[in-house]
């Protein structure tokens, strides 16, 4: 019998993606990524009315709930070619951008900067001198010696009661863990702080889309929120400034905190740069419209392959055919019967489980591709497709942030380090900082449009007798995600998600090409295969969408660890 | 050492004291447990102005915005076990961080255990924890829920009435019923 080790102190099943990687000589020598759990939920929409699929689709994923209604409802209107009102527009757009700044801060903190932040370090940390390295990279308020020092002596309480609570599961000691005492301090107290700011996010979305999680107010069409400034239920000014006010709130917090740490620590492990690259094709799809139509919008989309910036493509409009045209889904290593590579209009979703089967058949996920290539999603793709295409905004904040952290780390540092492990946490931190801008914009845009006069929110849709098709787009905080269906006599005929998960963790194709994940994690390093830290780094980085367990194997395929990883969402 | 009060925004009404959340993927089977329950109960009572009675899906880490700062915790889920599909199983605050419960076999695990170390962790913990638990049958793609695990609907009902009477905020039945929310039921 194989030597097994199992490090998950919380005895649970395998999470819902499973990653094997076998290493050898300190390195990984081969990955699989495997999703665990069939998602088949769309089989649930056939014959339903169209305008209720955004209801069904928000229940697809409890955490990215927001994300498959706007898709769901975009593809809807592009199927009955209908324009939505420009307040609609704007309420939407702020909804997306609150939700994603929700997503970008919770991922860093709560999800993966323990990955690289060793908690009982800062044990040792003199939170002075803490306080004052804060002090010089941030005008931040909350960076003092005082809340320095009561964080540090709340962690030593929870140590010195013999327990970490939430930190019990952590690598602490590990020998990739390189933060100064001080910057793991700093790192733990705005790990607190930041639950704060998740809170604020949250409530931007319940007031626009009156609850959350799982939001009301939208429709196909526009939104159901009735504007009103003069009345006390409907969307009028106080709540308008209220909403103001949490965006400016979180704005602070991202570009004094937020931005700056994940500038600080990336560059205090530079050394982790050439990591994690993997697939350089990146796709992204254009977001926060401008108009009616949908043709104008503040995030820019596009293509890039090979890495080559210059060869950037861009995604122009909803409905754009080169976008349209372009999408497949395999299913050669999944679980499903045949292995074709289908456009999604003529997508099947026909289980077939076998075993898992590192040559064969081995995930729940397809394998999706662009014009047969393995392509890249998420915001890294994203400020890479608008940076190549000289969009003004996110240069803006990735030459901020690649200053910021060049200057901590002594080194001139160009987009080009962005392919890898550490570029997507800086990708999604610029990201998050061009978000902020633009919810200023967008909430002067609602205000002012209102003020014209213009109360409109909602074009009522007509459905044709025969088929028509429609698919819609978004940038989810996670990366492109679309929705594509064909509609018969005004009923569900078919419906199909690629969801950014897939694109990201999807497996082999027909040609042996593995996915992003999968090819991410080659050459990794893995200083002690028992604790597969570096793994878990490179997994993370990606935002993934499901709960995981990792797998590490030797080059003979023994089992050396199996460990599970906190929680993500979709 | 205090920490800012997360309910401290303009404008905003306090936050609950008692908040009482369904949680589970009412689009996978016996996983709806959960929200069903949740519903069962707004159709069913009139709450005090503490308390909060929510469906929220399956948040994750995302419950923590929902439940930092509130007193005590009422959650209705589905807990994997070895005992009979159907039957109801309660744990509190200390089982559930000691020795949780087993998993979900949803899309998404709740992150309760985590939500509540955190909370703990930030000094913003509740002081009471009930989770009712019923084992599923199964939690497979389908809509609706089967005959055991409907069976329990009126127990674990009954058991959160029974909660809120011991944390002081009882409940009162409604003069005229409402039939509960149960979009998810309705067959295309």
């Amino acid at each position: 019998m194989s030597p097994t080790i199992t490090i998950d102190p919380v005895t649970r099943i395998e999470g819902h993606l499973r990653v094997d990687v076998s290493v050898d000589g300190g390195h990984v020598k081969n990955a699989w990524a495997s999703g665990q759990m069939w998602r088949g939920i769309e089989l649930i929409l056939l014959g339903r009315d169209p305008r209720d699929a955004w209801i069904f689709t928000q229940r697809f994923c409890g955490v990215c709930t927001t994300v498959h209604a706007i898709t769901s409802v975009r593809a809807v209107e592009n199927a009955l070619e209908l324009e939505v009102p420009l307040n609609a527009q704007y309420i939407r757009n702020l909804i997306v951008i609150a939700h994603a700044l929700h997503d970008h801060i919770v991922h860093f903190y709560h999800l993966s900067a323990l990955d690289w932040v060793d908690v009982v370090s800062a044990l040792k940390a003199d939170p002075a001198k803490t306080s004052a390295l804060a002090e010089s990279l941030s005008p931040w308020p909350r960076n003092g010696r005082v809340e320095l020092a009561a964080v540090k002596e709340k962690l030593s309480s929870f140590v010195a009661g013999g327990q970490l609570g939430i930190f019990t599961n952590g690598y602490w000691g590990h020998p990739a863990m390189k933060l100064p005492p001080e910057v793991n301090l700093l790192a733990v107290s705005h790990y607190l702080q930041a639950l704060d700011y998740q809170r604020r996010a949250n409530q931007v979305v319940a007031i626009l889309g009156g609850k959350t999680p799982n939001i009301q107010n939208l429709a196909v069409g526009g939104v159901s929120n009735p504007i009103n400034l003069d009345n006390q239920s409907a969307l009028n000014m106080p709540k308008l400034y209220q909403i103001k006010s949490l965006l400016d709130e979180m704005k602070a917090f991202i570009e004094q905190v937020y931005l700056p740490d994940v500038c600080a620590i990336g560059a205090l492990y530079a050394d982790w740069l050439p990591y994690g690259a993997g697939v350089k094709n990146y796709l992204a799809v254009p977001d926060l419209p401008l108009d009616t139509k949908g043709t104008q919008f503040d995030l820019p989309g596009g293509t890039i392959f090979d890495g080559n910036l210059g060869g950037v493509k861009p995604i122009s409009a909803f409905g754009d055919p080169y976008f349209r045209d372009n999408v497949t889904e395999g299913t050669h290593h999944s679980w499903y019967e045949g292995s074709k590579s289908l456009h999604p209009y003529d997508g099947e979703t026909k289980p077939h489980y076998t075993d898992f089967k590192p040559d064969g058949k081995y995930s729940w996920v397809k394998s999706p591709r662009f014009q047969d290539k393995v392509m890249q999603v998420g915001p890294l793709a994203q400020v890479l497709v608008g940076y190549a295409q000289g969009h003004a905004l996110t240069k803006k904040w990735a030459d901020h942030a690649l200053g910021t952290a060049g200057a901590v780390a002594k080194a001139k540092l160009g987009p080009e380090v962005l392919h890898g492990t550490l570029g997507r946490h800086l990708a999604r931190a610029v990201r998050a900082a061009m978000l902020c801008d633009l919810a200023d914009k967008h909430w002067h845009h609602l205000v002012e449009n209102i003020g014209k006069g213009d109360v409109a929110t909602f074009n009522p849709p007509t459905f044709p007798s025969g088929e028509v098709r429609g698919f819609g787009f978004h940038e989810a905080p996670r990366g492109a995600l679309s929705h594509w269906l064909v509609i018969n006599n005004g009923k569900i005929s078919n419906y199909q998600a690629v969801v950014p998960t897939t694109w990201n963790a999807g497996p082999r194709d027909e040609k042996g090409r593995p996915g992003p994940y999968e090819a991410s994690l080659m050459g990794n390093p893995v200083a002690d295969p028992e604790r597969p830290l570096e793994v878990l780094r490179t997994v993370h980085s990606f935002d993934p969408c499901l709960a995981c367990a990792i797998h590490t194997q030797d080059i003979e395929g023994n089992t050396i660890a199996t460990v599970r990883t906190r929680e993500g969402g979709c | 050492m205090t920490w800012p009060a997360m309910d401290g925004a303009p404008g905003e009404h306090p936050a609950p004291r008692v908040v009482v959340v369904g949680l589970g993927n009412v689009l996978m089977g016996d996983d709806a447990f959960g929200p069903y329950v949740a519903r069962v109960l707004q159709a069913r009572y009139e709450f005090p102005p503490e308390v909060s009675v929510q469906d929220l899906g399956t948040p994750g880490w995302d419950l923590t915005p929902h439940i930092a700062g509130a007193e005590w915790l009422v959650f209705i889920d589905t807990v994997g076990s070895t005992s009979p599909a159907g039957t109801v199983k309660r744990y509190r605050r200390d089982e559930i961080l000691k020795n949780p419960p087993p998993p979900r076999v949803s899309p998404h695990d709740p992150g309760l255990k985590e939500t509540l170390l955190t909370l703990e962790f930030a000094g913003r913990a509740p002081r009471e924890v009930l989770l009712v638990g019923v084992v599923p049958v199964d939690t497979e793609m389908r809509v609706g829920l089967r005959e055991p695990v409907m069976a329990a609907v009126d127990t674990v009902v009954a058991d959160v009435i029974a909660e809120l009477e011991a944390a002081g905020y009882p409940a009162r039945p409604r003069a005229v019923p409402q039939e509960p929310d149960l979009w998810w039921e309705v067959t295309p």
